[in-house]
């Protein structure tokens, strides 16, 4: 590595444990640094797991009344955003649980026992009200239609930036999975990047 | 073409970042879009798709990230009042066992005294030797459910 790259593995490591540090002492000014700094990307990656802003935005409070309350579980050693991306990926699950066992479904792994299928396009998606570009309608309708892992798997690989270990850290399972789950999430998605064309 | 190599040739193109593919593989799989249409075609569609991906606007409202500020801080004062509370009850707790373990010592000389003054038995004397040391543990409880009972009703807040 780098003297660059070494400065900044170094400089996120530091930032990792201040973090860690403040949600210890249960800070509220580094909790709204961190709501700051994470808003974007929290609600994104909610509205992509749940399908419906309104309830993502529930889930975005909860999750940051959850990193105040469960501060102090965080060690420090993994980045933040994927130990606050696997609160709120708990906090949806717990929901699910909660509220209808069957739709546990939505976030259990598709390609057990059943064959992988692209999905068709069909009726228009709850996600597009919210996602307004028209030159994006199809990709958007097209990310509601899939299975909510592969959704997940390509947000935080491609919206999120993350790398394919850490996002075996937030979702659980092992790397080999992420991948195929990217895989073919983008496959599945081919079919509504050629509608959309011009 | 072999179906494996295509399908090695997507599952490399959708992991698409150099530290997820090494350059061994970059170059296999340049060589291979040089001669595959539809893993070519597969390329393209993946790079628009991400594109796509990363170009979806949703963004967090200023309300909701001000609702969210003031629920965290509100929480945040409950937990310090429960902290607070708890911390009461410790230093209590500790005080109550020092004074319990002083007083004893004292007590008991004072028991003994009495029990050869009055001739009382030595069964008779640790019985109510016991009583007196449980008598504040038991009436402090008493207390402590009882004010736990009366915040519970009209406070709701208690449980922290």
């Amino acid at each position: 590595m780098n003297a660059t790259g070494c400065y900044f593995v170094n400089a996120m490591a530091d930032e990792n444990t201040e973090i860690a540090r403040g949600l210890r002492r249960r800070d509220p000014d580094l909790l709204d640094l961190l709501i700051e700094k994470y808003q974007h990307r929290l609600l994104r990656y909610l509205v992509h797991l749940t399908g419906r802003r309104e309830l993502a935005e529930d889930f975005f409070q909860e999750t940051w009344v959850r990193v105040l309350e469960r501060g102090s579980q965080y060690d420090g050693r993994h980045a933040f955003s994927a130990w606050l991306f696997s609160i709120a990926r708990n906090l949806v699950l717990d929901y699910l649980r909660r509220k209808q066992p069957a739709s546990l479904d939505s976030l259990a792994d598709p390609d057990e026992g059943t064959p992988f299928e692209v999905p068709d396009a069909g009726s228009p998606s709850a996600l597009e009200l919210t996602l307004q570009q028209e030159q994006h309608e199809q990709i958007a309708a097209g990310m509601e239609r899939l299975a909510a892992v592969y959704r997940e798997a390509l947000v935080l690989r491609f919206q999120e930036s993350m790398p394919i270990d850490e996002i075996a850290n937030v979702v659980g399972v092992p790397v080999g999975t992420v991948k195929s789950r990217i895989y073919r999430g983008l496959t599945a998605l081919q079919p509504w990047l050629k509608g959309a064309r011009p | 073409m072999n179906s494996d190599l295509h399908e090695r040739a997507r599952m490399l193109i959708a992991l698409s970042g150099p530290e997820e593919v090494s350059s061994a593989e970059r170059s296999w799989l340049a060589s291979h879009l040089e001669s595959c249409t539809s893993c070519r075609e597969f390329a393209e569609n993946s790079s628009e798709a991400v594109r796509a991906l990363r170009a979806i606007p949703i963004t967090a409202s200023g309300s909701l990230v001000s609702a969210t500020r003031a629920r965290v801080r509100q929480r945040a004062q409950e937990l310090q009042r429960h902290r607070e509370r708890q911390r009461v009850i410790w230093v209590c707790c500790v005080a109550v066992t020092l004074c319990t373990a002083i007083n004893t010592a004292i007590l008991w000389r004072g028991f003994v005294w009495l029990g050869q003054y009055a001739r009382l038995s030595a069964p008779v004397l640790g019985t109510g030797f016991a009583l007196l040391c449980l008598m504040p543990a038991i009436v402090t409880g008493i207390l402590m459910l009882a004010r736990g009972t009366h915040l519970a009703d009209h406070n709701g807040s208690f449980q922290g």
